[in-house]
Order: C-alpha cells, then structure tokens, then sequence
C-alpha cells in the first residue's frame, strides 16, 4: 500500500511519498484547477521531515556503503579519478541523513580539476562533484562504474554518464544526463552550494 | 457489450490506485470459475499457458495448415509503451485482457480493438526495476488480477478496470518486485516475486482472491531449523540466498499439486554460500490451499551460472516402456532436458534428461538421481573466472515452450552456440541494489562465431527423446513463447527481425511469417469469438533480448537496434 493509493483522494496528505509531479500528471488528466492540490513542493517535503526533503545547500554527505558508511564523507576519502561514492546528503543542524526518499540519493566523485568540462568544473570544488545517483532512464541506481573510460553506468540497462562532462550520456537508452548538484568544499567537507540542475529521477516514477 | 460508465465511477477509477481510462464497461462478463480453469474452453484463452498443465495449447484448428497463408491482420493496438512486452493475450468469451510493461492492463472486444479501459498503475516515488514488464495477468470470478511491480498484488473489476482491492506483498525498496502472471486454483491467488540480483529472499505467496487477504507464504530458502537449511552451511547466507520465483507455475488438479519454479541462487557466486542452497534452481510441488511444500527437485546444486530454474515443468502423461508415465517434462535452463515423475502425493522423482544444447559443465547427470557431476573448470566462483556454456541465459531463458497432444512434440524456444565468463568478488549488500556478485560491465559472454545458426525452436517426441525437426535462425536468437495448435501449427516470432512465423508442427515447414512493428518476445495465444479463430500477440522487444542483441551485435555484426514500443497484433484467415 504505497503513497499510489490514497495518493490524490486526499491531495494534501502530508504523510505521503513526496509524490509531485504524479500529482501534477493527474491534475492534468482529470483537468482540476492548481488550487485543489494546495501545499507547494518545498512545504509538503518540509511537512514530511529533514529525511525526506531533497538536498538542501549547506548539506554535508554521509556514505551509503563501505566501511565509512553514516559517516560524513571528506575530500579526501574520495579517489581521484573515481570511482564514484553513493551517498545521502546530510543535515548537519538535525544530524539526519535525508535517506527516506530514494531520489536523494548521490553520487560523489573527484578527478583533477584541469580534466573537467567548463560547466562541469563551475559545479564542482577542489575536483570533487556530485550527481543524482538515479538514473534518467527508469530511475535505477547509478551504481557501477567503467574504469576504462571513467564512466558512471547504472546498474539495470547499461546508460554509461561521462562524469567529467556534465554527466552526459555516452551509451545506452537514458534520454538526459544525471542532474548536477553544486558542491563546494568547506573545511576539507564538500557541501551542498545550489540545486539539482535538473529533474531528479526517470518517467516511470 | 459496453456502456458508459458513471461519472462517479470514472472518478474513482482515476483517484484510486493508478487510473482506469477511458469510460467503458463490460455487460455480461462470464465469470471465471474453478471448473472453468480446470477445463477451459477452446475458444478461450483463460490463463498464461492456456490450461494448468502449461501446455501453450490450443484445441482450434480452423486457422490449419491448410489455409494459414491467408492469417491477415484484423485489428493492432499501440501500447503506448516501450520496454520489453512479456504479457499473452488473455481472452474469456470475446473480452481481452492485455498487460503491458510498467504494471498496465488493457481491456479490448478482442473481435473488433475496441479499448473497454485501461488501468495505468502509478508507481511509487523513487521506485525502479530491472525489467519493468509484465509477464501477465490472471483471471477468477469477476476480477482480472495484476502481480504490479512494486510487489503489491491488484485485484480489477473485469467490467470496469476499477481497483477491487491491493494486497501489499513485499516492500519493493529491499529489490523484490513482480512480473509473473499469478496462478489461481481454488480462490487462491499465488504469485512469485523477481530480485534475483538484488539479494532477495524468494517466495511463494497466496492471497485470497475475493477480499486480498495474505493466505500462506512459502519461502523458497528456508531459514535455520526447517528442512533444507542445512543446505546453507555459511552462517546467514540465506537471509539473502535469492531464489526469486519469476514466472507463474503449473497446476495438476488430479493430485492437487502446484509446481512451481525457483530462481538462481544470490549473489551468483555458489562459493560465497557453499551448500546445495536449497530451494534454488528446483522446481517445488506445493499445496494450493497451504502452500505447503509436498517436494522438490533441484536441477544443479549450489548455482554459480545465474541459471534460473524459474520456469515450471510443463505436465504430461508421456509413454515409456509401453507404459502410461504421470510425468513433467522441462527444458531448464541449464541446457538439459527433463523428463520428471510426479507422484499422487506431490513426489518429484528424476526419469532422466539429455542435453539439448552445448553444455560444458556437467560431466554427466546421475542416472537415478538426476544429480549431475558438475566440472569444476566450468565453475566460476570469486576471484576464479571460468567459462561455461550455455550463457547465463540458458539453453532456453523463460519462454515459454509448448506441448501438443496430437503430434506428441514439445517444441522448444533455445539458443545455442554461446558461452559465458565470470569472475565473482564479494560485492557489499545495499538493500535494494544490485548484489550479484560482479558489475555488469564485467559479466562476459561470447558466441561461437563458426556457428551456422543461434536461435532455434527444437520439436522433441515427447516419448523418445528424438528431435524431429529444428527451425534454425542463423542471424537471430530466440527469445519468442511458442505457442500450438490442433491445426497442426506452430505460431512464434522472437527473433531480431521483428517476424511472427508459423510452422507445420509435423514438419517444422514455415507457412506463414508476417513482419511486426517491433520484435516479439511474448507468448502468442488464440481464440474465437463468433465462431472465428483468431491469434493474438504483443510485439514489443526489450529487456534481455535486447541486451544480448547489443553485445552480440559486437560479436557477429548484428544490428545494435531492435526497434521498441509495444502493439497489440490480432490476426484472422482471410475471408
């Protein structure tokens, strides 16, 4: 019984999955007005508690895996020339992971600056960057990694990422790059300096 | 046969659990009984296989060998999806009931196309899926029962496409999601669960079909103190041992015995959980009513192939030494052929097997036991590459083959003439991720590029053992459900070239070929409505088969691209 059930019978439902682009897809199809669903995204992630909400600027990052896993990630943990590190950003005020959305979740990664594309480099800090781990095909995690051609490959359908170049697609059927979220490095901890430069997630959900 | 829904009742269908278009619904639907199942009519298609004995069998013979050159398009469908199409037409007294990818349902006049409604599940925030197909529905009583992939069974109104009920089976963020069609006998609902390669703990699941309530629920890797635990002789190992149970099983009514097929074990490497890992790679007789496991047979121990066993065997009384045999017969996936006993109280006893494409890990196979002597050179493990063949993909992967009583032939889907390498390492368990053991990038697979053919449907004599007859692709494998028929055809498409064929089941002469709009790698079904014979298939290429076409098209030349995007196909003899 996931948020698809009761999901739009009562539209401001706090307690539910973050679920606001469906909402929108159903508005569009029933033609409702705006107004019925009336708590903004950013409110209705808020309702839901820092563990949910998206990443916000200021966020540390915690690994997801490994032997540091829940702990704060530093530049240094990071390799150069990846591969790339899953992670949860990380409210340092409430000392929470955001982990219960799994569109939060991240990837890390460090290279020397002098490799990275013009855009890329203006997200990052010190070589590190971070990208939605979520894949833009049907929403997988971008989970392994081609040391080869230092390329992000996710883990159900093969879509292959240049991350030194915005993360754009180099093989298989995603559409998009991942989203970029701005990092910048403050007392030897990348933190979250802006938002995703894109829609999170696939079309499935 | 239809009329306009309520306003209320549009409404509902869209706020309820996914939404339900357009505004039709069925008058007179035939409710699907017991005794319906038991013995369905030839003009219907009632469930995956057609009948419980998972035949892929049709009694009709008005489309015969005799006229099926002139089978024409009558009527097709966009699905409006792409992603691979896995789901057979379902069809009860001229209403068809069609799945498609991404958990949806299409109700059509199976006559004419007309769209009665669609169910669109919505899927939950953040969700993703290996393969997001469906392998198909189910049908009882008044309901059509969807297996949605975030592992929540659906229960539709037939007539409407409005949600009766959802029945939550597993939390899909720990990898668990659904695709088989489930099975139903008895007002039961069981269905199986995919995850294979995300460190799942398989199972078999009932659910009563009038209200959704959890029935029974059948672990198919026990835990410490039930029997076949000791097949797990590393501390833990089975909390994650997979055994996904990924296609719909058969059914016996005679002795009231479900079989149904288990998954490779998890992660893929057989020396990261040493044991014979029970239930993994074995086919299980269960009771429908407490899901009780009456026996097993495992078809190779400790799996280190990825070879899935998911497929259940189909039921056949076959001849041998002038005797009637109460048997089932199984093209597994690890290259042989199965001819099992099954026994009234539910035994599986071994009869023997052969290999029915180039097998190079098993030495042999125990002529009493069924248990083969597995080459150790052939036996990856981590940080121990080997080659085996087949690939993990089997000398046939889930298509599903098809039985005919009249030529006494089952007739094979298989691939032939390729290998696979692997080199495990102990990969970190993250729930919900891949946990196989080795990345994708890593897992290898060549072909033998001597080979004169790939692809290839097999027709055995079920008695003898004899292959009469093969149609072989030299340019394609098989990824196509076969389906036959007492006009003495066989209907197939699952090759790169996009073609739906059929063959002389006596002969294995193609007759007929008609080029879809995408390949086909789902079950073809048939059945007439006002007393004409039509055959029904979804054409939409994906999932595996479209991977392995993007590597062999490294290997052999091959073009990269199937094109994708699911139609509807209905075909009926020209008049």
């Amino acid at each position: 019984m996931e948020a698809t059930e009761t999901e739009g019978a009562t539209p401001a439902q706090p307690s539910l999955g973050c679920c606001c682009q469906r909402r929108g897809l159903l508005e569009a199809a029933l033609g409702l007005a705006v107004g019925l669903s009336a708590l903004p995204a950013a409110a209705e992630d808020a309702a839901q508690g820092p563990a949910v909400m998206p990443p916000q600027v200021g966020d540390q990052f915690v690994f997801l895996t490994g032997d540091k896993k829940g702990q704060v990630v530093r530049v240094e943990d990071l390799a150069v020339g990846g591969p790339q590190m899953q992670a949860w950003p990380f409210d340092p005020k409430t000392k929470t992971a955001r982990d219960q959305n799994r569109l939060n979740l991240v990837m890390l990664l460090r290279f020397d600056p002098s490799d990275l594309s013009g855009d890329t480099k203006a997200n990052s800090d010190q070589g590190v960057l971070a990208y939605s781990g979520v894949c833009t095909h049907e929403g997988c995690p971008v989970n392994m990694w081609m040391k080869d051609l230092q390329f992000l490959f996710c883990s159900c359908h093969g879509s292959q990422y240049d991350p030194k170049a915005g993360a754009e697609v180099q093989a298989g059927p995603a559409p998009r790059p991942l989203p970029a979220l701005p990092v910048k490095v403050e007392d030897g901890v990348p933190v979250v300096a802006g938002q995703f430069s894109g829609r999170v997630g696939s079309k499935i959900s | 046969m239809h009329r306009l829904l309520s306003t209320t009742a549009l409404a509902f269908g869209l706020l309820a659990a996914g939404s339900t278009l357009p505004a039709f619904a069925i008058d007179n639907y035939s409710p699907v009984t017991d005794a319906r199942l038991a013995n369905p009519e030839p003009q219907n298609w009632l469930m995956t296989r057609g009948r419980y004995q998972g035949w892929s069998y049709s009694d009709l013979d008005q489309i015969n060998t005799g006229n099926v050159k002139g089978l024409v398009p009558v009527w097709s469908i966009s699905t409006g999806v792409d992603s691979g199409h896995e789901a057979p037409p379902i069809v009860n007294n001229g209403i068809m009931f069609v799945a498609t990818p991404y958990s949806q349902v299409m109700a059509l006049n199976a006559a004419t196309g007309e769209l009665l409604w669609r169910y669109k599940r919505k899927l939950p925030e953040g969700f993703s899926a290996l393969h997001n197909t469906s392998r198909g529905i189910a049908l009882y009583g008044d309901k059509v029962y969807l297996p949605a992939l975030d592992a929540t069974l659906v229960a539709l109104d037939a007539k409407t496409g409005k949600v009766a009920w959802e029945s939550k089976v597993e939390d899909w963020k720990t990898g668990y999601y659904m695709t088989a069609a489930p099975l139903i006998v008895k007002g039961k609902v069981m269905v199986g669960v995919a995850g294979g390669e995300f460190g799942i703990r398989g199972f078999v699941a009932a659910f009563d079909a009038d209200s959704g309530k959890p029935a029974w629920k059948t672990f198919t890797v026990p835990e410490p103190g039930q029997p076949g635990s000791e097949t797990w002789q590393k501390a833990d190992t089975w909390k994650h041992g997979g055994g996904s149970t990924w296609q719909s099983g058969n059914y016996d009514p005679d002795s009231n015995t479900v079989y149904w097929g288990v998954g490779n074990g998890s992660p893929w490497f057989g020396d990261q959980r040493p044991g014979d890992n029970l239930y993994t790679a074995s086919t299980l007789a269960l009771d429908p009513e407490t899901g009780k496991m009456k026996n097993y047979f495992q078809y190779h121990q400790n799996d280190s192939w990825d070879w899935d066993e998911m497929n259940a065997p189909t039921i056949i009384d076959y001849q041998k030494d002038g005797q009637t045999v109460k048997g089932l017969v199984k093209p597994a996936r690890n290259g042989y052929l199965y001819w099992l006993q099954r026994g009234q109280d539910g035994t599986i006893s071994f009869d023997h097997a052969q290999p029915y494409v180039k097998q190079n890990v098993f030495k042999s196979v125990d002529p009493k036991t069924g248990r083969p002597d597995v080459d150790p050179d052939h036996k990856p493990g981590t940080g121990k590459e080997a080659t085996f063949c087949p690939s993990l993909w089997g000398g046939k992967d889930w298509p599903y083959e098809s039985y005919n009583p009249k030529t006494g032939m089952m007739y094979i889907p298989s691939n032939d003439n390729h290998c696979g390498h692997l080199n495990g390492r102990v990969q970190e368990y993250v729930a919900g991720q891949w946990w196989t053991g080795v990345d994708i990038p890593e897992i290898g697979f060549t072909v033998d590029k001597n080979a004169s053919s790939y692809g290839e449907i097999q027709a055995f004599d079920v008695a003898t053992g004899k292959k009469n007859w093969s149609a072989l692709y030299p340019k394609s494998m098989m990824w196509g459900s076969v389906l036959s028929t007492a006009g003495n055809l066989v209907f197939a498409g699952g090759t790169n070239d996009r073609e739906f064929r059929a063959y002389d089941a006596r002969t294995g002469d193609q007759l007929w070929q008609f080029k879809t709009n995408s390949g086909i790698i789902a079950p073809p079904s048939t059945f007439s409505v006002d007393g004409v014979q039509y055959v029904a298939v979804e054409s939409g290429w994906g999932i595996d088969a479209a991977g392995q076409q993007a590597l062999i098209s490294n290997l052999l030349g091959w073009p990269k691209d199937v094109p994708q995007g699911g139609v509807v196909w209905v075909f009926a003899v020209q008049k």
